[in-house]
């Protein structure tokens, strides 16, 4: 018999465990504070606890942050990185771009190695593939006297052009991982082997870095739950979205950098399927930071390029945005304006209303003064606030600014709301996709306060809290499948005989994909191989990644045509004269795990919701409102703005003029009534017809 | 230039805390997103990639609400555009839907491949504002393929157009367009943009109709007011705390491209109470060579220069350089007049910067710099079918707690990204042979200047010509308070069969397959005297090879002992004793 399906996120504060039972097929949610030194402990504690004596588990899905803290806090491998001679310091180097144009004080972001740490080897590929020097063993054999003697933990190997042809690499990599023991190696060709030397070397350079800490980790986790049995199979999330056995992930370190928050995008996915609507908006809003990822067409969004502390990656990821906006946020004065951000109070001292030394006005205290947060269940009751110290930061601030406690408190959350509004529409717009077609999805701690009145200034008409806002990423988790990319560096142009080579080279790339994954996906009941192009027309840096049917790779008009009105699409405009050429092969290898069907609480009721009563603050003027507690609320309920819902992770407003539903699993979905719509476009459909 | 403090006629409307919060961040909000479409929608990689653009919204005086740059020495000048416009039209001749476009150096400051495109915003049939996107061309007709290194009169530079009107209520003028079209090696290309940045006003019309509609003609203007208010006593707040007084600073151009001669650029900043005046009397008369620019960019220089040292975080509006007046004589090169070359405006503005920061130096001590690199310093090889042009990054100038960054990109050039070698060498025939940090080209100083870079290549095709364009060789990256200057650039020249030379300015040189360039950018200066450098950390910069063991004992007076990594702290005392006393 199954066992019980559990997926894991482990947040800075909190760890979100989200259990499915077997039995009853229901979800259930427990938060445990996170505490850094013991993270496999918290694990196998929540694991038992879950399970219960003599049951096991029978897929662990876990969100890790050991890649990426490692990263943050700079306690990384001492790696060692093997170049080509005469570009040693390309890393260092970087593409010289200054993002913070006007400070004249500017720094690069601190690598990773020393230039002392870098060390050159003759050898030289040209960019069509052809060995131009022979690789020097003798320099290698140097190199290798040099790494043993300093005691680095870690390699990372990044040749030029190294993409279009690996030989150098693999023959460098195979030398050392039999001449050293115990250091782990990366390889450019291996980890992104695609062209941007200075880009592939970050990125082998941070597989390298935090490769050795996660290995430790994922060791002494398998010990502790494979060989203790509480568990028959450890899935790691990728930044991509998709799990993987803890296994690979030893090997492939990189991939997990995101592995967090990357789970909201994938609980967004899910939610698409459910309810039938495929263009989402998730936005996660919590202590310090305001989180936005897309869901168009019922895929997350994902970019191949991003970076992490500044240092670039190439990489499939969940496309992320972040700014930071959150509940800490402080109000200031600066010349006599307000403020908001982007200064955070953070959890130490925190908000006014924490009571732990902070005095400042944040947009929490904002939300206890204009009585949108239920005292009693705040962070699921693990803070005590204290309303008269939120109140007291809103005298002080707005007797500087003339304006009366609640209408600054309400001030500060218009502020707020308004730039995140602002930040959402710069990405749509520079995706070419208009806001009103999306669903915003909300959640983290502070997300669901605030959607309304996001979703009011963009003039998107539906809300949606999933049931389990507060830990959606891990209840993302649970619901992802297995997932793989391979990419292989292969420039054609696309005619005939290019579509041609095309077509036959991703046949070869799916049968190796489908070699490679064959053990891993072993506990899958269906596989599904995802052919990608990376294209571009001939004289562009960057490319567009297109997903490609099979058949599609080889006839060239098609191929051309979906470039063309991809092209349209992303960027405005097209050019059918122009030649088009392809330079990467993708295949994204699913594997779909076995489910456990997700049963909705019945619509059946004890008894009536009977709501509390709090009195709140909307648009200057004080409303007596029903507050729900979402435990209560039954499939079919409706309620109507302005009133709230109430849970141990956090509070929904509806705003006035806007009404929630709950579905038949339990999520609530917001709708602004129809005839109160706010921000007034008069030219709407011009609007339309301008943006094609 | 228009910058005196000013209110709106209409401004009687008392605006709220929050609404003004929420205006000024909308307003920021707008200007990102007409920027997110003009790079979306463009069509060539020098503004989607480079990002060689700017957008802004205007109220109708024209004030800067809100902008986005991609270059910072865009900053602020397109309100010039939009009053040349409206002084040759007028006001009542503006129509809803109309769009203008203009590239004459003398009035937008830049050089002619720099194209305005501005169109009015109405609101209840009222003008109200303008929306001014700015971007660079790939061609617009010069005499040459690419950037002319060696023009000496405008004529030579492209095709020049005053402002002109490109659209008529939402009609395109044939005429301007063919016009524009027929003058272009690259005439889709540069329309695709033109399309794009038309687009780009129409997203900063209708989300500027929009708020209005939101919240009132006379709540914007209101709170514009106080927007603007709130930019102005921040840096009036600012500059007070600086004594008042005059402060000077002067500097040379290695050459005009067309002779030898050294050009003068000086720069007086005179504070006085809350009001700073740069004066630029005294740099060079305009001069043969395409280093000249309008008036307008050096003002857009000006404010770059004053905006690195003022409140660099905060955004701009249309009061953040109401504290700032700009003075040039009509003739100089900083305000020049026809038909003076300015293809390469950019040259003397990347030293007119790192001056005004200089001037300010010894009374801002812990808020300026060192002198950087300096230049874009280009190198271009032109083949039958092929054309590389591409910048180098170099050493910046060290502030009082900070060494200079190593290898960046120039001031006027921001957030552009130098090209991979991949790539180059994947799309033309070059080989690199090197590419690398220049070692012991930092000035050196209590805090050092940063380091160039090396760049080591061989062409690989027949039937190719080589131009440089590199600077600061004679005005080097200057050290602040003792410290020393960074290494001046070098190029060194093999063409093959021909004995190796020094060269750095050369136009169309014949570069036959097999010859090498080896291109050597300046360092940074240094801040404050070497000797006080801690010695750890010339033991780090030795340890790191960016220091050699003499150019330590040179100029830090740190000494190892023979064979080792570690230092002789007996020796190094003498030698630190000496080199301060050498200085007294």
């Amino acid at each position: 018999m199954s066992g019980s399906h559990i997926a894991i996120d482990i947040g800075g504060t909190f760890t979100d465990i989200v259990v499915q039972k077997p039995s009853d097929g229901q979800i259930y949610i427990r938060k445990v504070p996170t505490s850094p030194e013991e993270i496999a402990e918290t694990i196998v504690n929540a694991v038992q606890d879950a399970i219960g004596p003599s049951m096991t588990c029978t897929q662990l899905m876990h969100g890790t942050t050991a890649g990426m803290n490692a990263l943050l806090q700079r306690k990384g491998a001492k790696v060692a990185l093997v170049t080509t001679e005469g570009f040693r310091d390309i890393y260092l180097m970087g593409r010289g771009n200054r993002p913070d144009m006007y400070n004249l004080f500017y720094q690069k972001p601190e690598p990773l190695v020393r230039r002392r740490d870098i060390f050159e080897v003759r050898e030289r590929i040209g960019p069509d593939g052809k060995v131009e020097v022979p690789l020097e063993m003798r320099d290698l054999e140097a190199v290798a006297e040099r790494i043993e003697e300093a005691s680095y933990e870690a390699v990372a190997i990044c040749f030029l052009h190294a993409y279009a042809n690996p030989t150098h690499e693999v023959a460098a990599s195979d030398y050392l991982r039999d001449r050293l023991h115990r250091v782990a190696i990366s390889r450019s060709s291996s980890v992104a082997p695609v062209w941007r030397e200075y880009e592939r070397t970050s990125t082998t350079v941070l597989d390298a870095y935090i490769q050795p800490e996660l290995r430790r980790y994922l060791s002494d986790l398998d010990v502790r739950l494979l060989d203790g049995d509480l568990c028959d199979d450890l899935f790691i999330m990728q930044s991509s979205g998709g799990l993987m056995s803890s296994d690979r992930a030893k090997n492939v370190a990189i991939t997990t950098v995101m592995s967090g928050p990357a789970g909201g995008a994938v609980g967004a996915t899910a939610l698409a399927r459910q309810l039938g609507h495929g263009n989402f908006l998730c936005v996660d809003m919590g202590g310090t930071s305001f989180d936005m990822s897309l869901v168009v067409d019922g895929k997350a969004a994902t970019v191949t390029e991003s970076s992490m502390e500044e240092l670039p990656l190439l990489l499939p990821m969940i496309e992320i945005h972040s700014i930071g906006a959150g509940g800490g946020s402080i109000a200031w004065m600066e010349a006599g304006g307000l403020r908001v951000g982007p200064q955070s109070a953070g959890a130490y001292p925190g908000p006014a209303c924490y009571a732990r030394g902070g005095t400042e006005p944040t947009v929490t205290d904002a939300s206890v003064v204009l009585g949108r947060i239920d005292l009693g269940s705040f962070a699921g009751g693990s803070v005590t606030l204290h309303p008269e110290r939120a109140h007291e930061s809103m005298e002080r601030l707005g007797a500087e600014l003339e304006l009366t406690p609640t209408e600054l408190a309400e001030g500060i959350c218009e502020v707020v709301n308004n730039r995140m509004a602002g930040a959402i529409r710069a990405i749509t717009v520079g995706r070419g996709v208009d806001p009103r077609d999306f669903w915003l999805v909300a959640f983290g701690g502070a997300g669901p306060m605030h959607a309304a009145f996001i979703a009011d200034e963009l003039d998107i008409s539906t809300v949606v809290v999933p049931r389990h806002p507060g830990a959606f990423s891990a209840w993302g988790m649970l619901n992802a499948e297995l997932r793989r990319d391979f990419v292989r560096s292969f420039q054609r142009i696309v005619d005939p005989s290019g579509t041609q080579e095309v077509s036959s080279a991703l046949s070869e790339l799916k049968e190796e994909a489908a070699d490679a994954v064959s053990a891993e996906y072993e506990a899958c009941n269906t596989i599904t191989f995802l052919p990608f192009l990376d294209m571009r027309y001939v004289g562009q840096e960057h490319s567009l990644t297109l997903q490609i049917d099979g058949e599609l790779s080889s006839d060239p008009d098609l191929l051309r045509d979906l470039f063309h009105e991809s092209h349209l699409t992303r960027y405005g405009h097209n050019n059918r004269a122009e030649v088009v050429e392809v330079i990467n092969l993708r295949m994204a290898v699913l594997g779909q795990l076995l489910k456990l069907p997700e049963v909705g609480k019945s619509t059946g009721r004890k008894d009536d919701p009977t709501p509390d009563r709090a009195r709140m603050i909307f648009d200057r003027s004080e409303a007596d409102v029903f507050v729900y507690s979402r435990q209560s609320l039954r499939p079919t309920d409706t309620v109507v703005g302005p009133s709230a819902v109430k849970e141990p992770s956090c509070t929904t407003i509806i705003p006035p003029g806007w009404t929630a539903a709950v579905d038949a699993v339990g999520d609530l979905v917001l709708q602004r009534n129809r005839k109160v719509t706010v921000p007034v476009h008069p030219d709407a459909d011009e609007t339309n017809e301008v943006r094609q | 230039m228009n910058s005196a403090p000013h209110g709106h006629p209409n401004q009687t409307t008392d605006v709220d805390p929050v609404t003004v919060e929420v205006l000024r961040n909308s307003f920021v909000a707008v200007a990102e997103e007409m920027n997110s479409t003009l790079i979306r929608s463009s069509y060539t990689p020098v503004i989607y990639e480079a990002r060689d653009c700017s957008v802004g919204l205007y109220n109708d005086k024209p004030e800067v609400l809100g902008q986005a740059a991609g270059l910072p020495l865009f900053l602020g000048n397109l309100e010039a555009a939009i009053t040349a416009t409206t002084d040759k039209f007028g006001r009542d001749h503006y129509r809803e839907g109309d769009v203008y476009i203009l590239n004459d150096s003398y009035i937008v400051g830049t050089h002619l491949g720099d194209i305005t495109i501005l169109s009015p915003i109405f609101f209840r049939g009222e003008l109200v504002g303008f929306a001014a996107t700015r971007a660079h061309w790939i061609d617009i007709g010069a005499k040459d393929r690419v950037l002319p290194v060696d023009s000496t009169e405008i004529f030579q530079e492209g095709l020049r157009l005053g402002p002109t009107c490109l659209m008529r209520e939402g009609e395109f003028v044939q005429d301007v367009v063919d016009i524009v079209a027929l003058n272009s090696r690259f005439r889709r290309s540069i329309l695709g943009d033109a399309h794009a940045q038309i687009a780009a006003c129409r997203i900063g019309e209708r989300r500027y109709q929009d708020l209005l509609e939101k919240y009132g003609l006379e709540t914007v203007w209101a709170a514009t007011g106080e927007i603007f208010a709130q930019s102005e006593r921040l840096d009036r707040e600012v500059v007070s705390a600086i004594p008042d007084g005059e402060y000077f600073a002067e500097g040379h151009l290695d050459n005009d491209g067309q002779s030898d001669e050294p050009v003068r650029v000086r720069v007086k900043v005179a504070v006085d109470g809350s009001n700073m005046r740069i004066d630029l009397a005294g740099s060079q008369e305009q001069v043969a060579g395409c280093v000249n620019c309008g008036l307008a960019q050096a003002v857009a220089a000006c404010r770059v220069g004053y905006k690195l040292v003022i409140n660099p975080q905060a955004s701009v509006t249309g009061g953040t350089f109401r504290a700032l007046s700009v003075d040039a004589p009509t003739g100089s090169m900083f305000n020049a007049q026809e038909p003076a070359a300015c293809q390469f405006y950019f040259t003397p503005l990347g030293l007119l910067i790192d001056l005004i920061v200089k001037a300010l130096a010894e009374v801002l001590p812990d808020h300026t710099a060192a002198a950087h690199y300096g230049d874009s310093m280009m190198l271009y090889l032109i083949g039958r079918d092929f054309l590389h042009l591409d910048g180098h990054m170099g050493g910046w100038g060290a502030g009082i707690d900070n060494d200079g960054e190593t290898a960046l990109i120039n001031v006027t050039l921001g957030d552009l990204r130098n090209f991979p070698v991949e790539l180059v060498e994947s799309k033309f025939p070059v080989h690199f042979k090197r590419y690398a940090i220049r070692d012991d080209s930092g000035g050196p100083g209590r805090t050092r200047g940063g380091l160039g870079t090396v760049r080591d290549i061989e062409v690989r095709a027949d039937d190719v010509v080589l131009s440089l364009w590199f600077e600061r060789a004679k005005t080097p990256g200057w050290g602040l308070f003792d410290a020393g200057d960074g290494t001046p650039p070098e190029v060194v020249v093999h063409v093959a069969g021909e004995e190796p030379q020094s060269l750095l300015k050369v136009n169309a040189l014949p570069f036959p397959r097999g010859s090498t360039t080896s291109a050597r950018s300046g360092g940074g200066g240094g801040y404050g005297s070497p000797w006080e450098r801690p010695i750890e950390r010339v033991q780090e910069d030795v340890l790191e090879g960016f220091v050699s063991r003499r150019a330590a004992a040179r100029d830090y007076g740190v000494v190892f002992k023979a064979d080792s990594d570690e230092v002789d702290l007996n020796a190094t005392e003498r030698e630190r004793t000496t080199l301060r006393k050498g200085v007294r």
